[in-house]
Parts: C-alpha cells; sequence; structure tokens
C-alpha cells in the first residue's frame, strides 16, 4: 500500500514536472519572426527582393553563405470555427468553417490575407467589436450597407489578438529575449473570440506566396457555438505541396490535430510555383461538403526576375533546389526547347507569370481564383442539428464558385450573412467576376474542391489557355510545350488547373463586351429548387 | 478486421526461434510480391460466388474469378502454388513478359462457375488481340456457358508493357458490378541500362544492406530510361452498390438449381440507380486494405494497399479504374509523373528515346477501364529544415555526414540511415527553443503537445526514423505512453501520408467514417526494414 501511494506521488511529481516544462506559452499564440535562419536580415523581410540568383549555388548549403538572399517572410493567422453563408435562393448555410484572423481588410477586398511581418505585427487601431471589420467599420467610411452606424474605413490587417506580453516585458531576464515592443507571439484571447466565433468564409480566406518565402500560418481554434455538442478539431492540409513532411501535411491521422481553445503554427518554405489549394483534413467528407475549404497559390521567382527569361530560368538551374532537369523526374519546368523572341522574352520586373516557364508562355495580365464547390442542403441542415449526417446519399443542390452561385457570383464586393449572434459578418468575401483590361491576359486559378462529383466549366467564346495541370507547368521532359486550348475543363475534387483567357484581339473582344462561363452539367445550373443559377459567372472586358 | 496493421522490424537475434519457423514456412509457401500476382502462359480460371467482407462486419455476395490449380501458373519469382481455386475480388494479376521479338501468347481458359440463373460469362482484355476457342457467341467475344468453358488466346507483342485490366464482356453492368475484373501486367522485353546502375544500384544496394528483398516484378516498367522503379504497388478502385448486390443473391436463390435456358432460369437485376456505398481499393475497404495479403480474414479478398518506401526509392504506381465511376486518387506528400495510360507509354514528341511528357499529377484520376503507371518518390527535397533532427555538435549523437552527389543527395553511402538525405537543408534547425539532441534556433516554436490530439500514425515527433524521434522526444515521442499506436517512436517514426480518393464522401464505408477508399503510405527511414512478404 505504501508502496503504491509512494508511486503516485512520483507519477504526480512527473506529471507536474513534464507540465512545467511543455508548457512554454498559452494555449492561443501566433508566430512571425521578422528574422529567421534563411531569412536573417528583418529589414529585408517585409518585401519581395529581385531575384538575381540562386540561393545556393553548386552542392553547398545550410552552414555556408548563401549567395543570395530570396524571397521573404509571410504571416497569415485564420480561425477554424462555423459561421453562415447566403445561397444564390437567399438561403442561410450553415458552415463549419475557416475565417480570418489577420489580413481582415484584404480579405474583405477579395485578396490574400497574407502579410509580411510588418503588417502581421501591427496592433489593431481601435478595440475590435464581434461581427468585424462587418460592424464596427465598412470598408470605405460610411459605406456599409444598411447598417445604421456612421462607420470609419478598414484598412487594418494585423492579427488579431496580438498583444504585447506585458509578463515577459515586466522581467528583465525575459524582456531581454524579445522584441522591444513585446510583440513576441502572445496574444490576447477576448478579441480573438469577439472577431473569430462566427466570422467563417466560403470560401476559407485566401492565401499567396512567393517563391522562397517563408510562411508561417497559424490556425486557431475557436470553436463551434451553434454545435456545443461536438469538440471538433481542425487541420489545415497544403493540397499538393510536394515533399511535404507529415508533420505539417495537416492529416490528422498522422500528425497532430488542433483542439478548441489551440492555436498551432504551420511552417513551411514555399514550394514550387504553382496553384494548390488548402482544406481541413478531420473527417474530409463532412468538414469539406461544410465549407472549410480554401486556396493558396505560389508566385514563380520569374516575377522577380529582370532581364531574358531564358536567362533567368538559366540562373535557377544553379541551385539544385530550384534546377530541373531529367535527372528529377517530378519536376516540370526544364528549360524550353524553343527560346522565345519578341517582346514576350523578357521582364522588366513588372510582369506576372503562372508558372518559371523561361519563355513568358505563362504571362497574364491579372490573375483570379476560381474555386469550384458544391453544398448538398440537407447534409448542412442536419450538421446545424445534434444528427449524424449519412454520407452515401450526399447530393450537391447549390453549385458554387467561390463560395457562390449565380446571380451572386457577378455581385461585387464581399457578400454578409447575418448569424446567429444577430451581426453580419462578411461570409463570403470573393466576387467571381472576371475582369480582363481590354487586350490583356487572365490568368484563372481554378480549384475543385467538390466532395461528390465531377465538375465542367465551359468558357463561351473566350478559349480556355491550359498551361497548368495540378500546380505544375505543362511542358514534356523535353522542353516541349504541353499547353492546348479548349472551351471546357473538367475537374474531380482535389484538382487544380490554370488557365489563361487571352482578349487580346480587341476586334473579337471589344471593351464593354461581357462573356460568360458556366457549367454544362445542366443540372449543375440551379440553386436547390431554383431552376436558373448555379455555377456561372461573367467576364467583362475593361 | 484489424483496425491498425504495420509492418514491424524487430532485432533478428532476440527472435531467432521465430525468425528459423518463418523462414520454414517461406520454404514451404510462396513470397508475395508487392504488386502480388501469377505468372505463366497457360491460365485457368473459374468465375464464381462467394462472400466478400467489408469493415462494417457485411458479408456481400459477389463474383469473381478464381485461379486454378489445373494451370501452370506459379506466384510471380518463387516456386509453388499460389492457384487453389478459391474466388477472389479483384481476380488474379496476371503477369507475363513480352516476348524480346515478335509476338508470345498466352491463353486464360474461362470457366463459368457461377449459378445457372446468372448466364453466361465472359472476359475481355482490351488493347490486345484475342482468338478464341470454345463457348458460344456472345456479343462482344465468346461466352462460356454455366458449367461450360471458353479459351482466350491473347497476343502480347514485343512492343506490350505496362498495366492493364480485364474483365468481364457479358452482362457488364451486373457482372463488373459484382466483382468480374482483375489486372494484366506485362513486363518489358528489356531493361534499360539505366535501372540497374546509378540511383536504381545504390537504391537496390541500401535495400540489400538492410537485408530488404526487393519484391518488383522488373527494374522497368517499359524499355524506358525513365521508367525505372525500385519499388511498386497496384491499386485498383471499384465500389459496390449492396442493392445491387443483395438483388442478385435473392434471384439467384430464388431460381435455385434451374435448368440452363429454362423458364423463369435467369435474373433481371436493376443496375440503376447506382448508390454505392462501399468504395474499395483493391476489393478491400479501410481499415481492411492495410492488413496484409493474403490475411486470412479475407479469403476472397487477398490483395492489400500498404505502401511503404524509402526516401529516394522511385515507386512504380499502377493504378486501375475497375468500377462504374471516376474516383479522384490524391497522393499525399508529393506528385506523380504518369508514364502511361492503358499501357502505352506517354513519350516526348522530339525526344521519345530519352524524355517522358506524361503529366504529373497529384491527384490521378482512375476512369473505368482505365489504367495509369505512375512514378512517385520522396525525399524531402526544399523542406528548408533537416528532417532527420541532425545536430552540428558533434557531442550529439545525431551527427552525421551528408555528402552531395550531383543532385544534391547523400547517396556516397547506401548503409547509412541517412542515406538519400538532402544536403542542402543538413544540420538546418527547425524548431526555435531546443528540447533533446536536434538543433535548435530555428525558425518554428514547436506547440505545447499536450494540447493536441495525436493521430494514430503520428510518429511522435516532427522527425522521420526512430533516432530523430528518440533524440528529440523521447521513446515515447510526444505521446505518452502509447499514442502512436501505427507508428511508433521507437520502431518506425515513419512520415504517414494519406493516400485516397478526394471525393471525400468516398472515403466512407456504408455511411462510417473513416473507411472506404484511404490508406496510409508511410515513408520510412532506413532503420526500419520495410517487409513486402506479406
Amino acid at each position: 500500500m505504501a508502496i503504491r501511494k509512494l508511486h503516485q506521488v512520483f507519477l504526480l511529481t512527473l506529471v507536474v514536472a513534464f507540465g512545467t516544462l511543455a508548457a512554454q506559452a498559452q494555449s492561443f499564440q501566433i508566430q512571425c519572426p521578422t528574422s529567421t535562419v534563411t531569412h536573417p536580415v528583418a529589414a529585408n523581410n517585409n518585401s519581395e527582393p529581385a531575384y538575381a540568383g540562386p540561393t545556393y549555388t553548386g552542392t553547398t548549403g545550410y552552414g555556408t553563405q548563401p549567395a543570395h538572399v530570396n524571397g521573404a517572410i509571410k504571416c497569415q493567422q485564420i480561425s477554424g470555427g462555423d459561421g453562415f453563408a447566403t445561397m444564390g435562393d437567399g438561403t442561410q448555410t450553415y458552415l463549419f468553417a475557416f475565417g480570418p484572423l489577420s489580413g481582415l481588410a484584404d480579405i474583405a477586398n477579395g485578396l490574400p490575407g497574407t502579410g509580411f511581418p510588418k503588417d502581421f505585427n501591427t496592433l489593431p487601431p481601435t478595440t475590435l467589436m464581434p461581427g468585424d471589420p462587418a460592424t464596427a467599420n465598412g470598408l470605405t467610411a460610411n459605406s456599409w450597407p444598411s447598417y445604421p452606424l456612421p462607420t470609419g474605413a478598414f484598412g487594418w490587417n494585423g492579427a488579431v489578438g496580438l498583444a504585447p506580453d506585458t509578463d515577459c516585458l515586466a522581467n528583465p531576464t525575459c524582456s531581454a529575449t524579445i522584441p522591444a515592443n513585446g510583440l513576441d507571439g502572445h496574444v490576447d484571447p477576448r478579441p480573438i473570440m469577439d472577431v473569430g466565433v462566427m466570422n467563417g468564409n466560403m470560401p476559407a480566406p485566401l492565401m499567396a506566396i512567393d517563391e522562397d518565402d517563408e510562411f508561417f500560418l497559424t490556425l486557431t481554434n475557436v470553436g463551434q457555438v451553434m454545435r456545443p455538442d461536438l469538440f471538433e478539431q481542425h487541420t489545415v492540409h497544403f493540397h499538393g505541396y510536394p515533399n511535404a513532411s507529415a508533420f505539417y501535411d495537416g492529416v490528422p491521422d498522422a500528425s497532430v490535430a488542433i483542439n478548441i481553445g489551440g492555436s498551432f503554427t504551420y511552417y513551411y518554405l514555399a514550394p514550387d510555383a504553382g496553384t494548390y489549394f488548402w482544406h481541413c483534413h478531420i473527417t474530409p467528407p463532412e468538414h469539406l461538403q461544410m465549407g472549410m475549404v480554401g486556396q493558396i497559390y505560389v508566385r514563380p521567382r520569374q516575377n522577380r526576375w529582370v532581364g531574358s527569361l531564358f536567362a533567368g530560368l538559366q540562373a535557377q538551374q544553379g541551385d539544385l533546389r530550384t534546377r530541373c532537369d531529367s535527372s528529377d523526374i517530378l519536376c516540370s519546368n526544364p528549360l524550353p526547347a524553343v527560346q522565345a523572341v519578341g517582346p514576350d522574352a523578357g521582364n522588366d520586373g513588372t510582369k506576372k507569370y503562372a508558372y518559371n516557364d523561361g519563355d513568358g508562355s505563362t504571362r497574364y495580365d491579372v490573375e483570379y481564383p476560381l474555386q469550384i464547390h458544391g453544398f448538398d442542403p440537407n447534409f448542412h441542415f442536419v450538421g446545424m442539428t445534434f444528427n449524424p449526417e449519412g454520407f452515401t446519399d450526399m447530393k450537391d443542390k447549390y453549385f458554387l464558385l467561390n463560395g457562390r452561385s449565380y446571380p451572386d457570383t457577378v455581385t461585387p464586393g464581399p457578400l454578409m450573412t447575418q448569424t446567429t449572434d444577430g451581426l453580419v459578418h462578411f461570409s463570403q468575401p470573393l466576387s467571381s467576376i472576371i475582369n480582363i483590361p481590354a487586350g490583356g491576359k487572365a490568368l484563372l486559378r481554378i480549384a475543385d474542391l467538390d466532395v461528390t462529383e465531377y465538375q465542367t466549366l465551359a468558357s463561351l467564346e473566350i478559349p480556355m489557355h491550359v498551361v497548368g495541370y495540378n500546380a505544375k507547368l505543362l511542358r514534356d521532359q523535353a522542353g516541349n510545350n504541353l499547353d492546348y486550348y479548349t472551351n471546357s475543363i473538367t475537374l474531380a475534387g482535389g484538382e487544380s488547373l490554370d488557365v489563361i483567357l487571352d482578349v487580346s484581339d480587341t476586334a473579337k473582344y471589344p471593351s464593354g463586351s461581357i462573356f460568360y462561363l458556366y457549367t454544362p452539367n445542366l443540372d449543375h445550373l440551379s440553386n436547390d429548387a431554383e431552376n436558373f443559377g448555379g455555377l456561372m459567372t461573367e467576364v467583362n472586358i475593361n | 478486421m484489424n483496425p491498425i496493421t504495420k509492418k514491424t522490424a524487430i532485432p533478428m537475434t532476440r527472435l531467432l526461434p521465430a525468425v528459423l519457423v518463418a523462414l520454414a514456412l517461406l520454404l514451404t509457401t510462396a513470397a508475395n510480391a508487392a504488386a502480388p500476382g501469377v505468372t505463366g502462359s497457360a491460365f485457368q480460371m473459374t468465375a464464381k460466388p462467394a462472400f466478400v467482407s467489408q469493415p462494417d462486419g457485411n458479408a456481400v455476395y459477389s463474383w469473381g474469378y478464381s485461379c486454378d490449380t489445373g494451370g501452370s501458373p506459379t506466384p510471380f519469382g518463387s516456386a509453388g502454388t499460389a492457384c487453389g481455386g478459391t474466388m477472389q475480388v479483384p481476380g488474379p494479376t496476371l503477369i507475363v513478359n513480352a516476348p524480346a521479338s515478335g509476338n508470345a501468347t498466352f491463353t486464360v481458359t474461362l470457366t463459368n462457375g457461377l449459378p445457372t440463373a446468372a448466364g453466361n460469362t465472359s472476359i475481355l482484355f482490351p488493347g490486345f488481340q484475342v482468338a478464341t476457342s470454345g463457348g458460344v457467341a456472345g456479343l462482344l467475344t465468346q461466352e462460356a456457358q454455366p458449367g461450360g468453358a471458353v479459351i482466350y488466346t491473347i497476343t502480347v507483342p514485343s512492343t506490350a508493357a505496362g498495366t492493364h485490366s480485364y474483365y468481364s464482356g457479358t452482362q457488364s453492368d451486373l457482372q463488373v458490378e459484382m466483382g468480374l475484373y482483375g489486372a494484366l501486367i506485362v513486363l518489358p522485353s528489356s531493361t534499360p541500362a539505366a535501372c540497374t546502375s546509378g540511383i536504381h544500384g545504390t537504391n537496390l544496394a541500401a535495400q540489400g544492406i538492410r537485408n530488404e528483398t526487393n519484391f518488383r516484378l522488373a527494374p522497368a516498367a517499359y524499355n524506358h530510361p525513365g521508367a525505372c522503379y525500385d519499388r511498386e504497388y497496384m491499386f485498383q478502385f471499384s465500389e459496390i452498390d449492396p442493392r445491387i448486390h443483395r438483388q442478385a443473391e435473392e434471384q439467384i436463390l430464388a431460381a435455385g438449381n434451374c435448368a440452363a435456358g429454362g423458364a423463369g432460369c435467369g435474373i433481371n437485376v436493376a443496375t440503376e440507380p447506382y448508390v454505392p456505398a462501399y468504395f474499395m481499393i483493391n476489393g478491400r475497404s479501410m481499415p481492411d486494405d492495410m492488413d496484409a495479403n493474403y490475411a486470412p480474414e479475407y479469403p476472397h479478398q487477398p490483395y492489400n494497399g500498404n505502401p511503404h518506401m524509402h526516401p529516394g526509392e522511385l515507386v512504380l504506381l499502377r493504378i486501375i479504374g475497375q468500377g462504374r465511376w471516376q474516383h479522384p486518387f490524391h497522393e499525399h506528400g508529393n506528385h506523380v509523373r504518369v508514364l502511361a495510360r492503358d499501357g502505352n507509354l506517354i513519350a516526348s514528341a522530339t525526344d521519345p528515346t530519352h524524355s517522358l511528357a506524361g503529366p504529373l499529377l497529384f491527384t490521378t484520376t482512375t476512369t473505368p477501364g482505365m489504367t495509369i503507371d505512375g512514378i512517385f518518390y520522396w525525399t524531402g527535397k526544399g523542406l528548408n529544415w533537416d528532417a532527420f533532427g541532425h545536430n552540428t555538435d558533434p557531442k550529439k549523437s545525431g551527427h552525421a555526414d551528408c555528402v552531395p552527389d550531383g543532385n544534391g543527395y547523400y547517396t556516397g553511402d547506401p548503409g547509412a540511415i541517412n542515406y538519400f538525405e538532402w544536403c542542402q537543408d543538413h544540420n538546418k534547425p527547425v524548431q526555435a527553443t531546443p528540447s533533446g539532441n536536434v538543433a535548435s534556433g530555428g525558425p518554428a516554436t514547436l506547440p505545447d503537445p499536450n494540447i493536441f490530439a495525436n493521430g494514430a500514425w503520428f510518429g511522435g515527433s516532427p522527425y522521420l526514423g526512430p533516432d530523430a524521434t528518440v533524440r528529440s522526444v523521447g521513446s515515447t515521442g510526444t505521446t505518452p505512453p502509447s499514442g502512436t499506436i501505427a507508428n511508433s517512436p521507437t520502431d518506425e517514426a515513419g512520415y504517414a501520408f494519406m493516400w485516397h480518393s478526394h471525393n471525400e464522401r468516398e472515403i466512407t464505408t456504408n455511411n462510417i467514417f473513416p473507411g472506404g477508399m484511404l490508406m496510409m503510405m508511410l515513408v520510412d527511414s532506413r532503420e526500419f526494414k520495410i517487409d513486402e512478404s506479406n
């Protein structure tokens, strides 16, 4: 008896000791270092430097001085929880959803919420209110539709919850280890809960990074107030990331899952340029159907290169990490077989490309994320109740482009939805209108996250120039481009594709004209019982 | 139904008696490849009924092919008898060699052992010239009447290679749904020199040093230097609508021992509307697919889906759509280079002998009847941190060499546990604060493990392999005492990646999640012996 008691005391001591060791910080926290091993100079990490050459040359690597420091640091915070969205027929639909907890102004403007450290690590100008940025402020002063209060312009993109670590600042030993302003990743949970609860977005917050960036994505699980019976964990799976580690792959079975009240920061060096997407990987048939799906794209080094594109791609061959030849069966952008000539052969530092093509074949003027998805209203209704949902009979009846179905797809600006807290929240920030400058080229970054069936998207009149598929340039190992023209593309859930709409022929595509993207899956041109709507949007030539 | 299956490494000395018993067993039974099948020139198969097992406990009435003892087939690569006459879904994987020149042939004798009321049956071999003898004329090919047989003679030209499907050509909407389908693998007539030298030579040496048996069927999938591989796995995708199977079973029972052609001796099963509830890879739903090949629990579903690989190994995926629907098969961890469709190599138009032109996909859509051969690998290149948790301090046990080859990998020492490490990130830390004997000072503050839920396949640390995991967080990982039940910190500690259908409702079994078309692929460090003998 006595021995057993002794054991118990010993065990208890151990547990306490481990607990003390492990508890390095509170459960909610954020990470956005201003400098790292890879990006050592903080002052250089708040903008993208021009690409002047390989980071490492030959077989050198960590431990030796890099030839060039490329890329910067990017950070973002998202909530995992719930919310409501408005369907094309006016129905409020319940979501399991991610919402923005940084870059709020950019997200509300339909932009990626990803920021440099200087943006992310900025304290809010005023106290944040539940429902922000919808309730306290409009996008522009006094502009918030039908909201009675005078509003100020909302332009803050910092991290919600960010607060000086006053406990650490008060302790000289501790304060010496953190920045003088006390911003060490410590957060005040109150604004996180005030803003994060019921702020779910459909699609989930947009992310965009550049090759060579380090990306710190913090997921903060605020819980689902509509489902107090659930204790849902959430994760982020970066779909399509090559050579991912299992730890940061976001599969709960293969790593850790984030409980309610916890934050986890995913860390990645940006992978090869391409159109990727991300989603929660907890019970995927449920969490994806319920709306936990977003887009992320990686912009190529070539955007930051000044000079001949071929020479720029040759420079990338100098770093084994960015080299592409037949020794690597899984790389897609070897030097082009045919060198480009003329105005498309070089970048003056302002041109934009989907991939490191070396020949300008993926150049575009404007880019649009376009997420294809489908909602089954019965599943979402049951998902709001305490009953288990069935999977076999899942049948989508709302067909969504960026979380909206026609005619909402052609409504500019964010959609709002009043939720059960009585407040209006930004619910669907991304319009699906494609605006192309006359004579220009638009890159459509299309991702399909439907969980039940394949969907087709067609273009009337403007040919779809397919240049990339599954986040890879379409090119063979001998350098021949394998791009093709079509008027429709078909994707499964879990696929992405890059389409360029080229309207450089202003005689055929004059300014002021309107074209359409729509689905030839004709039963998908509906909003539940309404027989006209669904997967359709407009392409405007400006 | 075992919820969890793993391949284990146990010190040989400790278990010598057991090893001897296992060796004795090996002498009498066949070793099974990672894409197991039978080889020969004359196969005898019988279409017959049996019940297949589903993880929800259901036994589903099905039809499948047996590999019969009367034929000459042998299990690939070893002596003995593989064909026991047991009905199986998918049908036996037939492995044949393309001739060095001209044409070769092999025969399949199909006996119709289905209940008389089920009527005739047949097999199609799409992509091949087929001659027939016996049987009766059917719409698409000669058919075997109930109790009767038909012989198919398939011509294999010297240019043939790759993965192919075969399936019933009689009342296919019902018979394929019931399970009458299988795979045919043609091994290329020659091995490109690149497949036995260089990286493939050292990869093979590394397997030998770790006492791993190489179970690939051939060094290359095609007569092409881009088609070399070090390891291979087969994935056949299909669905079951239980209503169809139940209706077939009821009508067969009602017909009893009727006489062929007699009044009422037939079945009329509605194959639409189609509402599948079981979604299978190689005839099994998750988690059954991760049990061993030929596991006794599933006498009629011998093939598993349990891929393992080491960093840097080129892994051939043989993917077949055997059902009625398309399934987007998403491979976590990296892209797949598509080599071929339906056994047709996709080579560059301008440099066909050296360069490939198939797309790179992270989601390989399976299409009914279609096959894809593709190459996958994982190396951790570009992670920007040392996945092995090395430390520059020579006093720490993680100190190791990483001498980059021309591609930046450590391939100079096939015996090293960090063989094929990506050297640019060697010693580069990920964690900001110290724990154990791994390097710190990195960019990321690792989370407090006590506030997270740990997965069954979590290796216990961010790092790859038992050495790195134990050095970083101890023998239990971050999940005391044994949270990582399928991938323990001291034994395997691999990186687990989910390979699954991304039409996510298909990763369910009859409305239960998880299930269906889902498996965990493990990238294992060299310390862990990958044993594909089961």
